[in-house]
């Protein structure tokens, strides 16, 4: 039976470890698919669709083959093919040089026909609107209903009524999607910028109709992804039929325009939401009817109320709408922070109604703790790090433009493990080790945590050992989604490291005249559990192999994984009422993850969650023109994230639970950030903005409408 | 794409080469601008590729290419120093930052042709072996690096402000900060590797 | 990009006769940081760049008691310059404020200053509007969150540059080069509203170079710049105003207000420069000045915001040149 070790005796886990691949990524030596040059490679570059809908009536690649330099190129969409969204595929060139590839692109003749398009839901849901989707612009209504919602309302004292919204975010990942393309006969190597090798192998295989044993996917550092990043990317796929074409290895990687338009979104979120709350501060009930966009044909679901606070009587009623935009993809913990926001807030607007703290309503209304749900436990570390307690009434009453507030949010997620993850770990006579497994480091640590939980299984020093990951050619792992990757592969690799640790033991305990269970594995050195003079020296233990490395398979053990965390976030905000501004000075966190890993790399997501809901909660915002459809920012200069500058003090408190398995913590840390940040503001300033970004028009049109007695 | 005009007066490879090697000044052949006044001649160069020669990290390096091509480009594509990265490839994202003359520079939004005689540096001439800069060694101990595709820019960025101010206030490391942007959210750490990191020789 | 030639102009002699008359042909390239986006994006297409990056940079006294400063400075040689502070805060606040680091060190005064618009629908080649020859603004009825909120159209950008706000606030001149000889122009003549130049937004012929800003002795003129940006890590402002005080004790003699961000061009309001004049500044007659600054803004539907930000600019920068 697999175990972790007991907690007194861990050498790494649960420890602040650098990344073992840091100075890889510091000095710049890491190569990213981004950077991988094969003998011969030729550049790729995609045409993409100028028009947000358009019936393609021919392409035209001649002029663009004779440029020189060009060795391939083809049309993506055939004659008669639509395009529902700006930047969907339509034809591709690859060129000895990037320019030589982009002067081509430009000299593709398409002949469009115009269709009609819906550039917001707004027109998508007009009566008038032309139907552009073929079963409708509009899905029917779903229902999601417990209790009796319409006679808890209509017996309710204090009701908060309002309409909420949440934007569309873009992932912008850094390293943008891509990949580079080499065949070699029938065989395909793929470089690729993913989540997910093994995903991307299978859509690779599926695209280009050929054995998935064909495939090889390589991804040893990746830029970035966030979501955006889990399934095959068709322009890999059209790498590898240019590299088919031109008889040549194929790079392409998007620009960062396309990257915005084409690699998906987090859906748009609005919500009419009607909820209620008893004189005594217990919530009743929760009415929402809900919509929301993930572009063309994709929908954009999100669970309302957010699963934290009971509700005893709850209905969602959901439509998603289809506009003609890029189709939304995951991102980072997926309806998460809509519903968490729309929820949060309304929270707090029924704390004002009813004259209550907004910390005292939510703990009066959580569940009953459960190991994963903690919130009770950690709204009290949250308030007493942020300085609740100096905390005003909504608005501000301190003279001048500049007003403080402070606002708070919780969080919840599944995680867990996919049973099917495999590793492998070899033990070889020179006493190297090696644990192999096709999961990936998408800048989460992963690497880092396959190589300390071989080496504190042998008792190594974390150098001596090495993780091999980004491969195909390795046991299976899961795509980094859903916080799932540190559940799946810690449990497996433990697994598979003690079976090699096993094997070494059997070889060794007969010379040292124990039976191979009396033997443990630390500090360099093989030895009796009860005496550690008697041992061998790793080296020599490894001896004895003779010729032949010893290997250990891992499976998947759910014993050494586990599933849920919980958390809050605190925001303290400034806001100047005569510009609109917003400035986050802190914000605390107390988060859970099961059992720490890695306390550093730990400590990072929860940084970088926070910050992405900065972003989320101020600046970002995928802005596309009303009229055409187009995207007016699909760059890094009105497409805003957030800088040094605008980054606050974080306080992150990590709650370690080491008699739990480990569980994933991607997603939990941006999900509370913009919901406590919104509350903040409307403390700060004693008007609501009811809408995501938190711009400075959305902040003086909301004092503008309190002044104006519209609102509280 | 038309190559070099072998026809035009005053061309010489000879003279072409030396000229180039004499530092400095783009190379040019004699030709007549476009709508200008017939007696005003100028030196132009390109639109095909042109000799220039780079000095990166200390080595000159010969290469050819139009003038279009970016100084990121050019290092990344013709030269394979793939450590510095391109990120919005519009000049607001940092991560294409290299030191010229010690002052930090968008290599994305400049041509590699406006760069001969300078002495350019990249993350690629950082370490001194295996032996990390202190900045690097900094980011790796305060986990300033997440997904690392922003890093090299924002180590760079931080080694040309410690070699101006070896001790920079949060506030001013901030500021010198605020050029570069990363998506995982690694900043409160890479200020404090900024901030703690010691050693670094005034440039 | 598409290709093109080049000429590295060893002086303003050379880069004179490389440029041409026609427009958008053959541009002077100087930091890049502005033209090369719009090269990359095919909104320019020129078939020649002529680097004018050698040219004059120094940043100089002036007989008069004012400053010369080439073109060819980079911002962060103005926004370090000491005495440039001294004499003229307004302008080397602006500079320190411009971009970035990595922009400021590269960026020069004459490339701020002639910077094209940023206005989304002129910088996406998809949009066919009428600053590229197209037959509509599209900001009329689209996304016009940052467009101008004074000027009238009948193409809504806001100009761009941080430094031309200041320099028409403190009276500069700007010497233009050209095959003719020079000439030169006050700040607040060079730059042109949309009806009278669609296609730029200065009067620099194609074949012109403006080469120096020329600073009038600062005498007894107390000026500051305020502007209002968004994300405080890099972003264009939101608004901006330039205020030049021309002090006499405590009283205000004359002043000079220019807002930026909000027109086609620095936008200066003589309403407000009148209410300040003979005053003495304190909370109330900056905020009485702030109003008229922006009692004939004319907002678009969707920047009605920018009035109030504008507003604030204004009084602030008003408070900030007094020393308040």
């Amino acid at each position: 039976m697999a175990s972790w070790p007991p907690v007194a005796d861990r050498e790494l886990l649960g420890k602040s470890i650098q990344r073992i691949d840091g100075p890889e990524k510091a000095s710049g030596r890491a190569k990213y698919t981004y950077d991988i040059v094969r003998p011969g490679m030729l550049f790729g570059r995609i045409l993409g669709s100028p028009h947000a809908h358009a019936r393609i009536k021919s392409v035209d690649l001649a002029a663009a083959q004779k440029v020189r330099g060009v060795k391939a190129a083809l049309a993506v969409v055939d004659p008669g093919g639509e395009v529902n969204y700006q930047g969907e595929e339509i034809a591709a060139v690859a060129a000895t040089t990037e320019e030589a590839a982009e002067d081509a692109i430009r000299l593709i003749e398409v002949e469009y026909d115009i269709l009609p398009h819906l550039a917001t839901v707004e027109q998508a849901m007009s009566r008038d609107a032309p139907q552009v989707f073929e079963n409708g612009n509009v899905t029917k209504p779903s229902t999601r209903q417990d209790g009796d919602v319409d006679t808890a309302l209509a017996g309710a004292t204090h009701i908060v009524e309002g309409l909420y919204h949440t934007q569309v975010q873009t992932h912008t990942s850094l390293e943008t999607h891509g990949g580079m393309c080499e065949w070699d006969g029938d065989k395909l190597t793929a470089w690729v910028s993913t989540q997910g090798i093994n995903a991307s192998r299978e859509g690779l295989a599926q695209t280009l109709k050929i054995p998935q044993a064909n495939v090889r996917v390589l991804t040893q550092y990746m830029g970035g992804g966030f979501g955006s990043k889990l399934s095959g990317d068709v322009q890999v796929a059209i790498a590898a039929r240019l590299a088919k074409l031109a008889n040549a290895p194929v790079k392409i990687m998007l620009d960062r325009k396309t990257e915005h338009l084409v690699t998906g979104n987090r859906p748009s979120a609005y919500a009419q939401v009607r909820a209620a709350a008893d004189a005594q501060g217990k919530f009743v009930a929760w009415d929402a009817q809900t919509w929301g966009t993930g572009g063309a044909g994709q929908g954009a679901g999100f669970p309302l109320p957010y699963q934290v606070y009971v509700w005893p009587n709850r209905r969602q009623v959901h439509r998603d709408v289809y506009i003609n935009a890029g189709p939304q993809r995951a991102f980072r913990a997926p309806g998460h922070p809509q519903s968490c926001f729309i929820t949060e807030v309304v929270v707090d607007e029924l704390a004002d109604l009813l004259k209550i703290d907004p910390l005292e309503l939510r703990l009066r209304n959580l569940p009953d703790v459960a190991p994963n749900q903690q919130w009770r436990k950690y709204f009290p570390i949250g308030a007493q790090k942020i300085g609740w307690s100096t905390r005003h009434p909504t608005g501000d009453p301190t003279a001048g433009p500049i007003k403080r507030g402070m606002g708070c949010a919780s969080n919840r997620w599944a995680g867990g493990g996919n049973p099917r993850t495999r590793a492998s770990c070899e033990i070889m006579p020179d006493g190297s080790v090696v644990t192999r497994i096709a999961t990936q480091d998408i800048g989460t640590g992963t690497r880092t945590l396959v190589a300390m939980i071989t080496a504190e299984t042998m008792g190594l020093p974390l150098a001596q050992v090495q993780a091999a990951i980004g491969d195909t050619d390795y046991p299976f792992a899961p795509g980094s989604g859903g916080s799932i990757t540190v559940g799946s592969i810690s449990p497996t690799v433990r697994v598979a490291c003690e079976n090699a640790r096993d094997g070494l033991f059997a070889r060794v305990a007969p010379g040292l005249g124990v039976e191979p269970a009396a033997l443990v594995a630390k500090d360099g050195r093989v030895h009796p559990r009860d005496d550690a003079s008697k041992g061998v020296s790793w080296k020599e233990a490894c001896r004895q192999l003779g010729t032949a490395s010893v290997t250990g398979d891992g499976a998947f053990d759910r014993a050494l994984a586990t599933v849920g965390t919980s958390g809050v976030q605190f925001a303290d905000v400034e806001v100047d009422i005569e510009t609109g501004i917003t400035h986050v000075k802190k914000i605390a966190c107390v988060q859970d993850c099961g059992m720490v890993v890695d306390r550093l790399t730990a400590e990072s997501q929860c940084y970088g969650g926070i910050i992405m809901g900065t972003g989320f909660a101020l600046f970002e915002n995928r802005i596309l023109d009303r009229n055409t459809a187009l995207m007016v920012n699909p760059n890094m200069e009105w497409y805003l994230v957030p800088g040094m500058s605008d980054v606050p003090e974080i306080d992150v408190t990590i709650v370690d639970q080491p008699e739990r398995g480990v569980v994933g913590l991607g997603e939990p840390p941006v999900i509370s950030t913009a919901a406590a940040i919104a509350n903040a503001v409307a403390n700060a300033i004693g008007a609501r903005v009811r809408r995501l970004p938190i711009t400075p028009d959305a902040v003086l049109a909301a004092l503008d409408e309190a002044r104006a007695g519209g609102t509280q | 794409m038309p190559s070099r005009r072998k026809d035009q007066p005053g061309f010489s490879r000879r003279s072409f080469l030396k000229t180039v090697s004499a530092g400095g000044v783009a190379a040019g052949v004699l030709a007549k601008a476009p709508g200008v006044s017939a007696q005003a001649a100028v030196h132009a160069v390109g639109p095909g590729a042109v000799p220039i020669t780079l000095t990166i990290n200390g080595r000159a390096h010969h290469l050819e290419v139009e003038p279009r091509v970016t100084l990121l480009d050019a290092v990344r594509n013709r030269l394979d120093l793939t450590g510095t990265k391109r990120v919005c490839d519009r000049g607001a994202c940092g991560a294409c930052t290299m030191i010229v003359d010690g002052r930090t520079i968008y290599a994305c939004s400049t041509l590699a042709i406006e760069h001969q005689g300078r002495n350019i540096r990249t993350i690629d001439g950082l370490t001194t072996g295996t032996v990390l800069h202190p900045v690097q060694q900094a980011f790796c101990e305060h986990d300033g690096l997440m997904c690392g595709f922003c890093t090299p820019g924002f180590v760079t960025a931080t080694v040309a402000l410690l070699e101006r101010n070896p001790n920079p206030t949060p506030e001013e490391a901030r500021k010198a900060l605020d050029g570069n942007i990363c998506r995982c959210g690694t900043y409160v750490r890479v200020l404090e590797a900024a901030l703690t990191t010691k050693g670094v020789r005034r440039g | 990009m598409k290709a093109f030639a080049y000429v590295n102009a060893a002086n303003e002699k050379e880069a004179i006769a490389a440029l041409g008359p026609e427009r958008g042909r053959i541009l002077p390239l100087a930091g890049g940081m502005d033209l090369l986006g719009l090269m990359k994006d095919y909104i320019a297409q020129p078939e020649r760049l002529v680097n004018v990056k050698n040219l004059d940079r120094a940043i100089a006294k002036a007989p008069d008691g004012g400053l010369r400063i080439g073109a060819a400075a980079t911002l962060v040689d103005l926004a370090g310059h000491a005495e440039a502070a001294r004499m003229y805060p307004a302008l080397v606040q602006a500079a320190a404020e411009v971009g970035t680091p990595q922009i400021r060190n590269s960026g020069t005064v004459g490339g701020n200053l002639n910077q094209r618009p940023r206005c989304w629908y002129f910088r996406n080649e998809e949009f066919a509007c009428l600053k590229k020859g197209g037959s509509r603004c599209f900001a009329v009825d689209g996304e016009n969150q940052f467009h101008a909120i004074f000027g009238g159209g009948p193409c809504h950008i806001v100009h761009p540059s941080s430094l031309a706000v200041p320099a028409v606030a403190l009276g500069a001149r700007f010497r233009i080069a050209g095959p003719a000889g020079e000439r030169e122009v006050k700040a607040e003549d060079y730059f042109m509203m949309p009806d009278r130049n669609l296609f730029g937004e200065t009067v620099l012929a194609p074949n012109e170079l403006l080469t120096h800003v020329l600073l009038p002795a600062p005498g007894a003129v107390k000026s500051a710049t305020y502007d209002v940006r968004y994300r405080q890590s890099h972003d264009w402002p939101l608004a901006t105003a330039s205020v030049a005080l021309d002090m006499n004790g405590t009283a205000v003699r004359g002043a000079r207000i220019v807002m930026g961000a909000v027109a086609p061009i620095p936008w200066r309001v003589p309403e407000a420069e009148r209410a300040l004049a003979g005053r003495t500044i304190d909370e109330q007659t900056a905020m009485a000045a702030a109003d008229a600054a922006v009692a004939g803004a004319k907002p678009m539907s969707g920047n009605q915001y920018k009035v109030q930000i504008a507003r604030t600019a204004v009084k602030r920068a008003i408070l900030k040149a007094a020393g308040l």
